[in-house]
């Protein structure tokens, strides 16, 4: 008798859960359709028709008709320098070493290499030839000129650290002011010098710390939004775009692109 | 003997908890990746596409480049060989692929024609590329420049959103 109440008990508890159901059969199907997994977006060149089939003979002709305020920023990307100029002069050429990160497409195994021109990585366990579309990543890490790769400070969410001027810094102590490299710069006062990790500094990084500042003093320049990506021939298209990316993020929207003769 | 006949009718009962629960995750995920606009592009096997934080959602275009390692395609017609184009001496001072030039000027002729009568409101010259990202930086601006004196000036790169 005790037993059958309790089982009566226990079935009343229990919720309908049918409606919901049918709910659900025909709600998954739905957004599955309407789902979208790989996310495609746009960037804008602009390529205003004169400068876009801008041909050898009117590159030479341009700097008579010039002698506006405008600054003709410009990064120039080789395989080993990234430099930024303007009209009136350049900046310290940055140099870099670049390093692939590759995943097997057969085992997973994910490695990072230095990539050398010519040079075909190989699978760390059964050395065959990696193929060019298990790169995934391109990292470029900033060097001195004995090709000395540099570390600097990052904060846990992958941010440079820079100091108030602007340098990224090797190390901080409790109470120093330093600023993150978002835009508009983030700052921080620190309390926990072991928050930040020591990084090989990204070129990609440095350069975006470089378009800042540039940004901020000629902001009233009449091409304050422009920038020329100039490329040789053998940079990844990959690079170009990572690079596009940081010009976008320091307010250099209208993006055009130039090649290097060489 | 009346546990036996009890048995029955329980065993019967489906546990639906469980895939309750199942379902509510995939319902949230679902929901989250859910897009009313769908996708424009439609991207080849061999064509891996760059990563970037750009935020900015493809418009409609009449017209769309894709460049792989191997070809080079039209709408996704292929048209010509991604090696043709690297052969291109590298010095010349206006390189342009000529069959890609061809094709790219009977669809230039096709929007005017629109425009002529009246499906369109003025020739737009909006192009998509789709770049292959180990794709080097010459054969994209060959294929700049050869989209650029057709008059194809409006020039898109498609790339993959970054997932953070």
């Amino acid at each position: 008798m005790a037993n059958r109440q309790r089982k009566k008990a226990m079935t009343s508890s229990d919720m309908d859960l049918k409606p919901f159901m049918n709910l659900m059969v025909v709600l998954i199907p739905m957004l599955l359709v309407s789902a979208e997994f790989a996310k495609v977006a746009v960037i804008d060149i602009k390529l205003p028709e004169a400068r876009g089939s801008q041909t050898k003979q009117a590159v030479t002709e341009q700097p008579q008709e010039d002698k506006s305020e405008k600054l003709l920023l410009t990064a120039i990307i080789t395989d080993s320098v990234v430099t930024l100029g303007a009209k009136g002069g350049f900046m310290p050429s940055l140099f870099y070493r670049e390093y692939h990160h590759y995943v097997a497409k057969d085992d997973k195994e994910d490695f990072t290499v230095e990539f050398e021109p010519g040079k075909v990585p190989k699978h760390p366990k059964t050395g065959r030839d990696m193929q060019i579309f298990e790169r995934y990543d391109i990292y470029l890490y900033t060097c001195d000129e004995q090709r000395n790769t540099l570390n600097r400070l990052y904060t846990k969410f992958n941010e440079l650290v820079t100091n108030t001027a602007y340098e990224p810094v090797e190390k901080v102590n409790v109470g120093d002011t330093v600023l993150a490299l978002t835009n508009p710069r983030r700052t921080i006062i620190v309390k926990d010098p072991s928050e930040f990790v020591l990084k090989p500094l990204s070129a990609y990084d440095e350069l975006q710390n470089r378009l800042m500042k540039i940004k901020e003093r000629y902001r009233e320049a009449e091409d304050g939004n422009d920038i020329i990506i100039a490329a040789e021939n053998a940079v990844m298209y990959d690079k170009i775009v990572q690079i596009m990316d940081k010009a976008r993020a320091s307010e250099f929207s209208n993006i055009s692109i130039a090649k290097l003769r060489s | 003997m009346a546990g036996r006949a009890k048995k029955v009718p329980r065993s019967s009962d489906l546990n639906i908890t469980s895939m309750m629960d199942m379902f509510t995750i995939i319902l949230v995920f679902l929901l989250k990746s859910f897009s009313a606009e769908g996708s424009i592009l439609t991207n080849a096997d061999n064509l891996v596409l760059p990563n970037s934080e750009s935020k900015k959602k493809p418009q409609e275009v009449n017209l769309q480049v894709a460049v792989t390692n191997e070809m080079i395609m039209v709408d996704n017609m292929p048209i010509v060989p991604t090696e043709d184009v690297r052969k291109i001496p590298a010095d010349d001072p206006d390189p342009a692929a000529s069959k890609l030039e061809e094709k790219l000027r009977a669809c230039m002729a096709q929007e005017e024609e629109m425009v002529r009568v009246g499906a369109l409101n003025a020739v737009q010259g909006k192009v998509i590329v789709q770049v292959d990202k180990n794709i080097d930086f010459d054969v994209l601006f060959k294929v700049m420049n050869t989209c650029g004196k057709v008059g194809y000036n409006n020039m898109n790169f498609a790339v993959m959103e970054r997932d953070e």
